[in-house]
């Protein structure tokens, strides 16, 4: 296995985040509304103005933004004349960075899609240990998971088993 | 220098002794030693005891396919393993192994008697003896055979190892590093192909680690593996040595084990023992190799027989002699090659017997080179010997004629009825096989799968062959993800190639009866069983098996499955193909559970949820129970408080003042778009167009069958949102649900569903005072009675944080559910304990929950219902839209068997006596004293004690319940029958006056 | 475990991400309610149980979240095609189980 590599696992403040839901039509409305081109693609990710999206469905996309923007953001959809729908859901995950050298060996412990093929810059909505979880790619080496509340205890202690094993470096 | 070591051969380290113990006897061997050689080289064959007849046994084979050299491993408390084979298990500082299946010991076995008794135990004994009388088996034989059964025993401690799990991706997974293999990974990553090569030894070289003497493009065998393996690292192979393919699954999908600490001296902290990979492969190449296949004759089961390329790897791969006088019996040219290099070591080789008249003259002049008397056209008949082989009787074959025997004295037997390709994994798959007259074996034939096979495990035999099919197979495999690859021919020197024959049982001229020739080692199947099996009727091979356990043992018939098939076929006069193949299975080798199991072990073997607040219950005493994945607070003991005395003061604590609840768990789905009333209508039996801004509605949600799936509260937020709420086990089923049916039905309907159960913590207060509590804490709202009446719900700050307040009632008491952001739940919590501390706030669980609502007669869908229940069945009729036209389930609701009387109706039920509370599940009868079997009129759903009521309540589905009220029935317990009354199912303020405070 | 493509996604994914969610084009009457008790028996309870090629509805539920449809043979167990729901079902010629 070579040597011995252990990333770093940190939990990361809160952020506001919305599901943001429209049909194809209403893409390039609600876009504009918020700044940001929506990506059409699934995986592919925009960014702007403290704002990123990132494209989980044909007609999904998670907004992410500073917890001060939350009523910029709820002004700006309000004014968008397209059917849609946008829901609050900052509480619903937790968010944590895994980064450094063994952050794929890691992910590796608990997914079973091969993260390596999430190019840096892209996401997905996946399963780990057993979790649906969004991961973003940040670079080669780093990630971000968002994480159900509720399960993210369980997904960490198995995360420290997994670092313990790195650490072990077997 | 331990006896039967031969000094600088091997791979073995002389320098670094290792020190261990087998029967409480100390031993040393030598760093790269496995157990078996260790033992071996004091000359111990002895290691273990067959299943059956408890026979001495000593190992066959030098590798994972060993039936008989079977023994316990450990290393301190909970680290036992049974059934390790000697001849995989790597020597390390301190390794305890202890014999198994003997008593007193290992020399002396009292079992043996089963030896002698063994025409008692003939094939299909166990079916033929212990028919009856009926009640003797679970009284008599099963114990009896379950203690007698069973060669290790199993671990009684908890396993103290962590065992890992990690999914990989490769472009091509070459199994197995022996020549074919380690050409084929060199091939596909010369090719620029991303490798993973695995195998189950501790190093890459299969056979050639037991051939040094072959040369490859000019080297020794093992320089060239030196530099192949310098070769495969830089060009960025994945190695996985000590690592077993044990299964391979569809689209090249494959469970490889990985044994990471059983070699090692000391374990590391916090290694894992052995990790499973789950790795998937754009192109599988498969060069398993072949495994070599015994011969089947009189006493072929002594201590010191041995397959001869076992003997040549003990000697050649640890240096040690398996005896010091070797008598060979073959049917394949490769056993010359293994008594040649014993020869030159040094140990006596008298004689091989082989079974074929004519001899290749090449192999014939260099047995004469080394006085080897050669028995060309013999066969075996016999062995001698107790512990160990002291003899072996050879007799000429002529014309068919077994002739007079010849006995020939030797202290090993090594003995070799050709090679069997390894096609175990191939056949996973559900791969064809074909069947090699010549060879007298199967050869593998179509696969679904992109995959490639190279060497002895496709029947090619000799290195240069071996070596040049595997770089082909490499070649094609990087061609066709893609590469430009080649397949460069190597020259090999001194290549060691064959031919040979295959049989089923040597020919003999002893009386049948008289003669043991083993075909399954460990479950000591012998050839007379196997005819004996065919003169009773069995004629498939799948039959044989199960009637004689040939094949059944821990390896999987690996020696035994081809001879056990020669011999049934033999016995039936057909061919082998017509006899069938059993089926290979995962796992290849015997593999571990906790390594299937992995990561998911105690605390972590399955997710649990917890909810914001459920630090506060840790702290504050609660006893868990699981709902679904959740973990919820069942009740909150004080001092001494069991679970009925906790849950009576709960219950009375809420009647009588407030209470607080974590409801966080409660699914949640926010339906938004201009179309959520509209979908909602589809979805619920309720209408929903009405109800206005700012209010709520008990929804019920059926399947398209008509019966009850799920139901809940559903708020609308605004003209174009609702806040749906379902119960904690459906959340996820009902938004699949209603997914399914917004993507697939009505695609058209502009309304989107998110789940917000995690983004909202939800506290419940409930209770007389509950205003009084929150009242003070609320900004933005007026929450008095008028403004905020029943079945309400509104915006607000609660406590400073802001809040999706609900006005409704689970209990029958005026009540509220607090949301706010999940990550304020505990704060909310906590403020809502200080605020009602003067007020005598008490928290409570579920378990309270649960008989708060059974007071009111309210359902909890998957307890009072099966999925076979209706709303009417239920007394819910009310809850669906009058005027609607359809709705999920409507057309249901008038299919005859919906509408038939007879059905089961939810009703309370009083037992006679109030001190009794019925069992949930009991069943309901109208006549105790009929006959068996009664007929069943409905059972229990829901049964407390009651503390507002101070006595039992229960709730049930009777038929026809709700027309019967007053009279009685009965539960017919173990203890005696119960009556109770048909009652109404709202025991506790049956006018709903006290929720509407 | 099988891989799977997803129309939606365009990515061919670990089974893992996905729930099988019963034989495909089962469409629900328009108006269940002039259905005969046959005619919404057959719609509720009865079902193919085809050897060979069978089309059937998956979700990616870890996924794009979207439901659609892929012909699967029951025999090898290999997905034959994918297509998004409400797609007619592909003809897949010389798919037919060997």
């Amino acid at each position: 296995m070579g040597a011995t590599h252990v990333p770093m696992v940190e939990d990361l403040p809160p952020r506001h985040r919305l599901s943001l839901r429209v049909r194809e039509g209403g893409r390039g409305a609600v876009g504009a509304a918020l700044g940001l081109d929506l990506p059409e693609r699934v995986g592919e990710r925009a960014r702007g103005g403290g704002r990123e999206a990132l494209c989980l469905g044909p007609d999904e996309w998670l907004i992410e933004a500073e917890e001060a923007d939350a009523a910029a953001l709820a002004r700006a959809l309000g004014g968008v004349d397209v059917s849609h729908a946008a829901v609050d859901i900052s509480d619903r995950e937790v968010g944590f960075r895994v980064s450094g050298p063994g952050t794929l060996a890691l992910l590796a412990m608990g997914c079973p899609r091969d993260v390596a093929r999430i190019a840096p810059g892209r996401g997905a909505r996946t399963i780990f240990h057993g979790a649906s979880v969004v991961i973003r790619r940040e670079a080669e080496e780093e990630v971000r998971i968002d994480i159900w509340r509720s399960v993210a205890p369980h997904v960490r202690a198995l995360m420290e088993t997994g670092l313990k094993e790195l650490r072990a470096g077997l | 220098m331990s006896r039967h070591r031969i000094p600088g051969r091997g791979r073995v380290d002389a320098g670094r002794p290792v020190q261990f113990t087998f029967d409480g006897r100390s031993y040393d061997g030598l760093q790269g030693d496995t157990l078996a050689s260790a033992l071996l080289s004091h000359g111990v064959h002895l290691m273990g005891r067959s299943f059956k007849y408890h026979r001495p046994r000593g190992p066959v084979t030098a590798g994972s396919e060993e039936p008989n050299a079977l023994v316990g491993t450990s290393r301190g408390p909970g680290r036992t393993e049974p059934n390790t084979r000697a001849t995989v298990q790597e020597l390390r500082h301190g390794l305890v192994a202890e014999s198994q299946n003997r008593w007193p010991t290992l020399s002396f076995d009292a079992g043996a008697v089963n030896d002698a008794l063994s025409p008692l135990f003939s094939a299909g004994f166990y079916y033929k003896t212990f028919m009856w009388p009926r009640n003797f088996w679970d009284k008599v034989y099963e114990p009896v055979i379950r203690r007698a059964a069973g060669l290790g025993r199993a671990p009684t401690e908890e396993d103290p190892d962590i065992y890992a799990s990690r999914y990989a991706h490769t472009d091509v997974l070459v199994v197995g590093a022996g020549p074919s293999g380690i050409a084929a990974a060199l091939a596909a990553a010369r090719a620029g192909a991303s490798v993973t090569l695995a195998d189950e030894g501790t190093e890459i070289g299969g056979s050639l680690l037991s051939d040094p003497g072959v040369e490859i493009d000019g080297s020794p065998a093992w320089d060239w593996l030196e530099d192949r393996a310098a070769e495969l690292r830089d060009l960025g192979v994945t190695l996985l040595t000590r690592t077993t393919a044990i299964g391979y699954y569809h689209q090249n999908f494959l469970g490889l084990v990985e044994r990471l600490t059983d070699h090692l001296d000391e374990i590391p902290h916090g290694a894992p023992r052995e990790r499973m990979w789950r790795l998937r492969a754009a192109r599988v190449v498969l060069a398993q190799g072949a495994l070599e296949r015994p011969l089947v004759f009189d006493g072929n089961d002594r201590p010191g027989v041995m397959l001869a390329g076992a003997a040549q790897t003990y000697l050649n791969r640890y240096g040690v002699a398996v005896g010091e006088r070797a008598v060979v019996v073959t049917s394949h040219d490769s056993a010359y090659y293994a008594a040649f290099d014993l020869a030159d070591a040094g140990i006596a080789v008298p004689a091989i017997i082989d079974t074929r008249a004519e001899i290749r003259p090449d192999l014939a002049s260099e047995a004469r080179l080394r006085a080897i008397e050669v028995l060309s056209g013999h066969t075996v008949t016999a062995t001698s010997g107790r512990l160990c082989v002291a003899s072996v009787t050879a007799n000429p074959v002529t014309g068919g004629e077994v002739g007079e025997g010849r006995q020939l004295r030797c202290d090993c037997l090594l003995v070799s009825g050709g090679w069997t390709p390894s096609l175990h994994l191939f056949s996973h798959t559900k791969a064809s096989l074909s069947w090699d007259a010549e060879a007298g074996t199967f050869l593998p034939d179509r696969s679904l799968e992109d995959l490639h096979l190279a060497g002895a495990g496709r029947g090619l035999w000799g290195y240069a062959a071996s070596l040049s099919d595997g770089a082909e197979a490499g070649a094609a495999a990087a061609h066709a993800l893609g590469h430009a690859a080649q397949a460069t021919g190597l020259l090999v020197a001194r290549d060691r190639i064959g031919t040979g024959i295959t049989h089923g049982q040597l020919p003999t001229h002893r009386a049948p009866s008289r003669v043991r020739a083993f075909v399954d080692y460990q479950n000591d199947v012998t050839a007379k069983d196997i005819k004996l099996a065919v003169s009773e009727g069995m004629r498939s091979i799948e039959h044989v098996k199960r009637y004689t356990t040939t094949g059944m043992a821990t390896d999987q018939g690996k020696l035994s499955n081809l001879n056990a098939l020669a011999i049934a076929a033999d016995a039936l006069g057909t061919t082998p193909p017509q006899v069938g193949l059993t089926t290979f299975r995962p796992p290849y080798t015997p593999t571990t559970f906790a390594t299937f199991a992995g990561y998911h072990r105690g605390a972590a073997f399955e997710v649990t949820r917890r909810t914001p607040i459920d630090g506060w219950a840790e702290e504050n005493g609660a006893v868990w129970e699981p709902v679904g994945q959740w973990r919820r607070a069942r009740h909150f003991p004080q001092g001494d408080e069991d679970m009925d005395a906790a849950v009576d003061r709960e219950c009375r604590a809420v009647r009588a003042g407030v209470g607080i609840f974590d409801a966080s768990t409660l699914g949640k789905i926010d339906v938004t778009g201009p179309d959520a009333a509209t979908f909602m209508n589809r979805m619920y039996t309720n209408a929903w167009t009405k109800l206005a801004p700012g209010r709520c509605r008990y929804g019920l949600l059926l399947g398209e069958d008509g019966y009850v799936r799920d139901d809940g509260v559903v708020g609308r937020m605004a003209e174009d949102r609702f806040h749906v709420t379902t119960t904690t086990g459906g959340a996820a089923r009902v938004l699949t649900m209603m997914e399914d049916y917004l993507q697939t039905e009505w695609p058209d309907l502009d309304v989107w569903l998110t789940s917000t159960t995690e983004h909202w913590a939800v506290v419940a207060l409930n209770g007389p005072r509950a205003r009084d509590v929150l009242a003070p804490l609320v900004e933005g709202l007026d929450i008095s009675g008028e403004a905020f009446p029943m079945m309400s719900v509104a915006e607000c700050t609660v406590a400073g944080f802001p809040a999706r307040l609900f006005r409704l009632s689970f209990t029958g008491e005026l009540g509220y559910e607090i949301n706010v952001p999940a990550r304020h739940g505990r704060a909310l919590w906590e403020a809502l304990m200080a605020a009602g501390a003067d007020h005598g706030i008490t928290p409570y669980g579920t378990e309270a929950m649960h008989v708060l609502r059974a007071e009111k007669g309210f359902i909890i869908v998957g307890q009072d219902t099966d999925g076979t229940v209706t709303p009417e069945d239920l007394g819910l009729g009310w809850t669906i839209g009058k005027t609607k036209e359809d709705f999920v389930g409507m057309r249901s609701l008038s299919r005859p068997d919906l509408v038939a009387r007879g059905r089961k109706q939810f009703v309370g039920l009083l037992t006679a006596d109030g001190a009794v509370r019925l069992e949930e599940g009991a069943q309901i009868v109208d006549d105790p004293d009929q006959p068996l079997p009664m007929r069943m009129i409905g059972h229990v759903t829901s049964s407390y004690n009651s503390a507002a009521l101070g006595r039992s309540i229960a709730l049930a589905v009777v038929e026809n319940g709700r027309e019967r009220m007053g009279e009685t029935v009965h539960i017919p317990m173990p203890e005696g029958n119960v009556e109770a009354t048909i009652a109404p199912g709202v025991f506790y303020d049956p006018d709903g006056g006290r929720a509407k405070l | 475990m099988l891989l799977i493509h997803c129309p939606y996604c365009d990515e061919t994914l670990p089974e893992m991400e996905f729930a099988y969610a019963g034989e495909a084009h089962v469409a629900r009457p328009v108006d269940p309610s002039r259905t005969t008790d046959e005619e919404w028996r057959d719609h509720l309870f009865v079902r193919s149980n085809t050897r060979g090629p069978h089309a059937e509805r998956w979700r990616h539920v870890h996924g794009c979240a979207r439901f659609f449809n892929a012909v699967r043979d029951t025999v090898t167990d290999r997905v034959l095609a994918t297509y998004p729901a409400g797609s007619p079902r592909p003809d897949l010629p010389g798919k037919d189980t060997p």
